[in-house]
């Protein structure tokens, strides 16, 4: 019991916290504290199998992917709070406390007594008695888990493989498409201009100027041109970034 | 209790380095801030806000994760299978043989489609 | 330690799974090795012979099992020391779900109707309207991997209706929804709608499965054991912790009605049977609800009989609530698809009141009557669906319903078809659908639960009334001059289309052999 009166509170204040948090990142920390809180827990109680499954799937595999897909959309992204159903986040709120409540009068009614069996399923180790069960009646189970693992990487792969269509081009055959491309349309055939350099953003938005000062588009990527991403990169920017670094100087 | 003993002392020496390592480090280094040098540094792109509604993201990234969950899954079965390895009759050795069969022929698949080359 | 023996395996009953089991397996080898060029011919032959060869298996299966002495009639075993229940029931709604696959693996093999390409998107990772997806249609890419994902899926269904046991019939429920969420997203034309479809559907079923699975946690925590036959014995002995008992039957009940398609767990199926691609939305129709039905109809009637009174109120009005909703929704629809979806929400409310009417003995059963109502009801409606996938204009499937004005001017056969799966899905005498809904409706009777039997009456009433109105509009209006154009029908959905309506015509006027079949399969071995 030591375990769960020190874990408890820890593992609930974590919890307010998953669902409070304004950044996701910080959610997840929190998810990750209840999980771990959960391992120990069941450790606590006589479940060394749970409590690896717990560690090794929970907190290894699926939190991680959790951070994966927060680094993909973005650490900052904050999600969009407006309700498309008019009343429906107090609906939810009212339906999940009446269904929380009668969850836990229907189980609190029920469980009176001392929980009885852990140590008779425990008797020759749990982990022994797990196997007995998985290589027992439940093989059939455990052989349709290959089935649902297969249909995983395959749907993995049909949702979300492009696949490639033609032979990738060796490093001799694209240097022999530009030439040709030059011989025949006049396309020069070096590198595209690097882009500007900049005291502030030595970046890949900011176009090279020519030495008249006009820009040259083709110095920033094309991604970038397309999401509009480019950087005027004029003499006005340049004196903000200055009197940024050194305020009450004229940068001229 | 005493046999752990070497280990808790471990446990405290590593976490008292890590705790050192990070306090230490903004009492000695020198302190001199400027907003630029505090900007955010993205690859040079200057931070834009992501569009409404997340926008496509690459998912490249989900093979290797499938592969990882697949992975742990699999771990998860073995792991009983090996604990009560003595135990257990050829028949489970079979079961498992068959289990990891089927997981392999997936792979085989994932493989032969490119989805485990990163280009 | 303790030796842990091997587990005893009665592999004559399990053979037809392990038929599909392996076909599915090689498939996806297939997938890995075989060209692109002949992959799809050799998949879909694959699939198709694998299908058969399951069927075949089934029916050897059903040959060597043997009637069992006790009040009811009742055959066959439970198997894979008490994982699964080779019984009556099982084996009938195999070779139910094995005919029905065999249909829609028709259907998915069809590619006359798109330009000789199939029903599927070329490469699902571009994004709709991307040069990707152009160069993918150019380069006549499909994806061929539906075929494997469809024979898991119906792996799954078979051992869902078969398992006696909640865990095993998890993992079942799982098997036959994960590849049904990739396939309902693989739509090739109108991609956006059946990304939507496949999205809700998967996020949806994850939360029913939540609700499921925590049903068994309940129940298990009352009865102690996994198995049903232990869940009965436990219903049956103890009177204690009651709650315990009746709140994990309402959580599993969430979970298996979602499956079945009832109200109040309805609302995904009109819009994902109206995103996925034809082909996957009959399958699904057929096949989910012969799948989920039985497997509810064992859950109930077996471990939860004795307790049959606490859960009958709550079905009766799932089932009335069903009934009415389907039938008034299917009303409003202006779009074909959408209107199947409601028009199988009904359907769901009508073979709930046979269920629920619990009834055994010699005359019609609830499981019987149930058997052949989803026989009647699966038949039409991959007919159903195989026509819509042939009333095409530019842009794909023409679904509006306005647009199916006075088609049988034009297309008196088709037509004349649909027609006919509309007056059984109407339960109009001398067709499968009337004596289906005669089935349920006696077992029901003979129930006593005459208040809903008046309901389903009625609301058969109104629906029919609105059915016919949809085979009027078809002859006796004239045709829209923008009216679609009538693909060219493939050998594939000719002869599904044909099939399904000699099967409806059959069922209707010599309903007997199988009426018997469903009979014979006799009452639940637990």
């Amino acid at each position: 019991m030591t375990a769960f009166w020190v874990l408890a509170p820890f593992m609930v204040l974590a919890a307010l916290g998953l669902v409070l948090a304004r950044k996701a990142v910080h959610a997840a920390l929190c998810l990750a504290v209840v999980m771990i809180s959960l391992a120990v827990l069941y450790a606590a109680q006589g479940a060394p199998f749970l409590f690896a499954v717990q560690i090794v799937v929970y907190t290894g595999a699926i939190m991680m992917l959790f951070l994966f897909v927060l680094m993909l959309v973005g650490v900052e992204s904050a999600e969009s709070l407006a309700e498309s159903i008019p009343g429906q986040r107090i609906g939810a709120v009212v339906v999940a406390l009446v269904f929380g409540a009668l969850g836990v009068v229907g189980v609190a009614q029920s469980v009176t007594g001392a929980v009885v069996g852990v140590d008779a399923a425990n008797e020759g180790g749990n982990v022994e008695g797990l196997a007995a069960l998985m290589f027992g009646p439940y093989v059939l189970a455990f052989e349709a888990t290959a089935a649902l693992l297969i249909t995983a990487v395959l749907g993995a792969m049909v949702l979300a493989h492009r696949e490639r269509l033609g032979r990738r081009l060796t490093q001799r055959e694209v240097a022999e498409g530009r030439l040709q491309d030059y011989a025949h349309h006049g396309t020069h055939p070096g590198q595209l201009p690097t882009p500007g350099v900049f005291a502030r953003h030595n970046a890949v938005d900011t176009p090279a100027l020519l030495p008249d000062g006009s820009v040259v588009e083709t110095s920033v990527p094309a991604p970038l041109r397309a999401r509009d991403q480019v950087r005027p990169g004029d003499r006005s920017e340049v004196d903000a970034v200055a009197r940024e670094l050194e305020p009450g100087e004229d940068p001229r | 209790m005493g046999e752990y003993a070497p280990i808790l002392v471990l446990g405290a020496i590593a976490a008292g380095f890590a705790i050192f390592s990070v306090a230490i480090a903004p009492l000695t280094g020198p302190r001199r801030y400027n907003r630029a040098k505090l900007d955010r540094y993205e690859s040079g792109i200057q931070p834009t806000p992501v569009p409404e509604g997340g926008g496509r993201i690459p998912v490249k990234y989900f093979f290797t994760a499938m592969m990882f969950i697949v992975f742990d899954i699999e771990i998860v079965f073995l792991y009983p299978f090996a604990v009560a390895f003595d135990a257990l009759s050829w028949f489970a050795v079979l079961a498992v043989l068959l289990f990891l069969v089927n997981i392999t022929v997936a792979y085989a698949y994932e493989w032969r489609r490119g989805g485990m080359a990163w280009d | 330690m303790n030796e842990i023996p091997a587990p005893v395996l009665e592999w004559d009953l399990i053979a037809p799974l392990m038929v599909l089991g392996a076909v599915a397996v090689v498939g996806v080898l297939l997938e890995a090795f075989v060209p692109r060029g002949p992959r799809f011919v050799v998949q879909a032959s694959v699939a198709i012979g694998g299908v058969v060869a399951a069927l075949g298996t089934t029916i050897w299966t059903a040959t060597r099992t043997d009637v069992l002495d006790g009040d009811v009639l009742a055959r066959g075993q439970v198997a894979a020391e008490g994982a699964l229940s080779v019984d009556g029931p099982s084996l009938f709604t195999w070779g139910l779900l094995l005919v029905l696959a065999l249909l829609s693996m028709l259907l998915f093999a069809e590619r006359r109707l798109g330009g000789g390409l199939s029903a599927f998107t070329g490469r699902a990772a571009d994004a709709p309207g991307s040069s990707g997806e152009a160069e993918a249609t150019r380069h006549r890419l499909e994806h061929t991997e539906v075929f494997p994902l469809a024979l898991f899926a119906l792996l799954g269904m078979m051992l869902f209706a078969a398992s006696t046991d909640l865990l095993m019939m998890f993992v079942a429920l799982e098997v036959l929804s994960l590849p049904l969420y990739v396939l309902c997203g693989l739509a090739r034309r109108r991609r956006l709608l059946s990304q939507e479809a496949a999205l809700k559907y998967f996020l949806l079923g994850a939360f029913s499965s939540a609700f499921f699975l925590y049903g068994v946690a309940l129940v298990y925590g009352y009865a102690g054991g996994f198995g049903l036959a232990e869940v009965a014995d436990a219903v049956a002995s103890r009177t204690q912790e009651r709650p315990l008992l009746l709140a994990g039957v309402a959580l599993l009940a969430v979970g298996l009605l979602f499956k079945v398609g009832a109200v109040p767990f309805h609302s995904w199926t009109p819009d994902v049977y109206q995103g996925a691609p034809t082909p996957v939305t009959a399958f699904m129709a057929a096949g989910t609800k012969a799948a989920a039905v039985v497997a509810l109809a064992r859950v109930l009637l077996v471990a939860f009989g004795g307790a049959e009174w606490d859960w009958q109120p709550a079905f009766w009005a799932v089932a009335a609530l069903t009934m009415l909703v389907g039938a008034v929704g299917s009303i409003a629809q202006g779009d074909v698809k959408r209107m199947l979806a409601y028009s199988s929400i009904a359907h769901a409310g009508f073979i709930l009141v046979g269920v629920v009417g619990a009834t055994g003995g010699d005359g019609i059963t609830s499981v019987s009557s149930a058997l052949f109502y989803l026989t009647a009801y699966g038949v039409a409606t991959i007919g159903a669906f195989a026509v819509v996938m042939l009333v095409r204009d530019a842009s794909g499937e023409s679904t509006d319903l306005d647009t199916w004005t006075g088609l049988g001017r034009r297309a008196p056969w088709l037509a004349g078809a649909f027609a006919l799966f509309m007056l059984s899905f109407a339960g109009i005498p001398l067709t499968a659908g009337f004596i289906g809904k005669w089935g349920v409706f006696s077992a029901a009777w003979a129930g006593g639960l005459w208040p809903l039997v008046v309901l389903g009456v009625l609301v058969s009433a109104v629906a029919a009334f609105f059915y016919v109105r949809v085979v009027l509009t078809m002859f006796f209006d004239e045709p829209r001059p923008d009216g679609p154009l009538l693909a060219v029908p493939g050998a594939m959905t000719t002869v599904v289309v044909t099939v399904a309506a000699v099967a409806t015509v059959a069922l209707g006027v010599m309903p007997g052999p199988v009426l018997d079949l469903a009979q014979q399969a006799g009452a639940f071995v637990r």
